[in-house]
């Protein structure tokens, strides 16, 4: 399988939250060891700069985003960048949905940032497969 | 002066999620941040040049900027220069690599001990830049140093919190000669006012006019449409019903 056949995933890059580093933990959980086959990572800096492989990416594939906060600054590049977003993610509703799992830090997240990333990214490679299961139906 | 968020230096970094470098980048500036000259820095997404408001793009005029890049593609200078400002420096990871003859970084997720020299230095040179960049005179309105002059602002402590969600600076926007414009650090400068007791007046708005200045630039010609709006919204900020004349 060629990149241009892979779902990409865009995580924030917000420095100054937890929630942030949560949605890069997530997002390289599952290039590196969930769908290391099926999905690729693009960075928003990329978007944020107009590069043209980056937009070109995003315009051709399918896109998961995972946005930090309420600003979704991950959707919001994509769309502005003439793409799509198949599924959007959001680490504040996926801690909604396991508030046992607190995550604390930002440089090195504590435990419950790690079960959450983790709990988020098994979402995510569920989501990975279905649009990979629609993509060869 | 109104009590603006004090002198501080903005840190932008990459962050390129796809490159160890990223991640050096984004180690490298939370230290500044957090340990190292944490009374003295301040942060932004680079996403919020455009997913933000007239505050978050303002930023890079507003706080002389450090751009940490990963690699020679330079995200973060050049957006921030093409949709911010022009940053006052920059470090490029891969140039400090070079130079140091530091192994490369490897690991996204957990650096390496290469990369986690490369963050050390990294952060080390980033201190030193604000160090020096809080040596110098910038000027917010033209959003470059100014070595002429001594400094427009004379600031106490921050009235918004800056954190990576937003730039912190105070914006608001008002209608002018029928259009929508964003006015930097007016919410400021209007609390800075009635603080002092300055009622609406002519003598008040011509001073508020004088410091609205002094954050945005507007032509000679606007003045008359900016004294109008400020009569209006400081009215209406004071609670007085009718406009000054």
């Amino acid at each position: 399988m060629n990149d241009t056949t892979r779902v990409i995933i865009i995580p924030c890059s917000g420095i100054g939250k937890t929630y942030g580093t949560v949605s890069r933990e997530a997002a390289y959980e599952v290039i590196d060891e969930m769908c290391p086959q099926t999905s690729t990572l693009v960075p928003l800096s990329k978007l944020v700069l107009g590069d043209g492989a980056a937009q070109t990416a995003v315009a051709e594939n399918r896109v998961i985003t995972i946005d930090g906060c309420s600003l979704a600054c991950a959707t919001k590049m994509v769309e502005e960048s003439g793409g799509s977003v198949n599924h959007q993610f959001a680490v504040l509703d996926a801690y909604r949905r396991h508030r046992q799992m607190k995550p604390r830090g930002i440089s090195e997240l504590n435990e419950g940032g790690l079960q959450l990333a983790h709990a988020l990214a098994t979402e995510i490679a569920a989501a990975v497969d279905e649009l990979q299961g629609e993509e060869n139906a | 002066m109104p009590e603006l968020p004090q002198k501080k230096v903005g840190i932008v970094a990459c962050s390129g999620e796809e490159i160890a470098e990223g991640t050096v980048t984004r180690l490298a500036a939370l230290k500044v941040l957090e340990e190292l000259r944490p009374q003295d820095t301040v942060t932004i997404c680079l996403p919020l040049f455009l997913a933000g408001g007239e505050g978050e793009s303002a930023f890079a005029r507003f706080y002389p900027t450090i751009a940490i890049d990963g690699c020679d593609l330079r995200c973060a200078a050049r957006a921030t220069e093409a949709f911010s400002g022009k940053p006052a420096a920059g470090i490029v990871v891969t140039d400090i690599i070079a130079e140091k003859g530091f192994d490369p970084p490897q690991g996204l997720r957990r650096l390496n001990e290469a990369g986690q020299q490369a963050v050390q230095e990294t952060a080390d040179r980033t201190a030193a830049l604000v160090d020096e960049l809080l040596d110098k005179k910038w000027s917010r309105r033209n959003g470059t140093f100014n070595e002429e002059t001594t400094s427009p602002v004379t600031t106490t402590s921050p009235v918004v919190q800056a954190c990576a969600c937003g730039s912190g600076i105070p914006v608001q926007t008002v209608e002018i000669a029928g259009r929508p414009a964003t006015i930097i650090a007016l919410p400021a400068i209007f609390e800075q006012f009635r603080g002092a007791g300055k009622g609406p007046s002519a003598e008040t708005i011509a001073a508020i006019l004088d410091e609205v200045k002094i954050y945005n630039s507007l032509n000679t010609e606007d003045e008359k449409a900016y004294r109008d709006m400020l009569s209006r919204e400081y009215s209406t900020f004071w609670g007085a019903e009718e406009q000054v004349v």
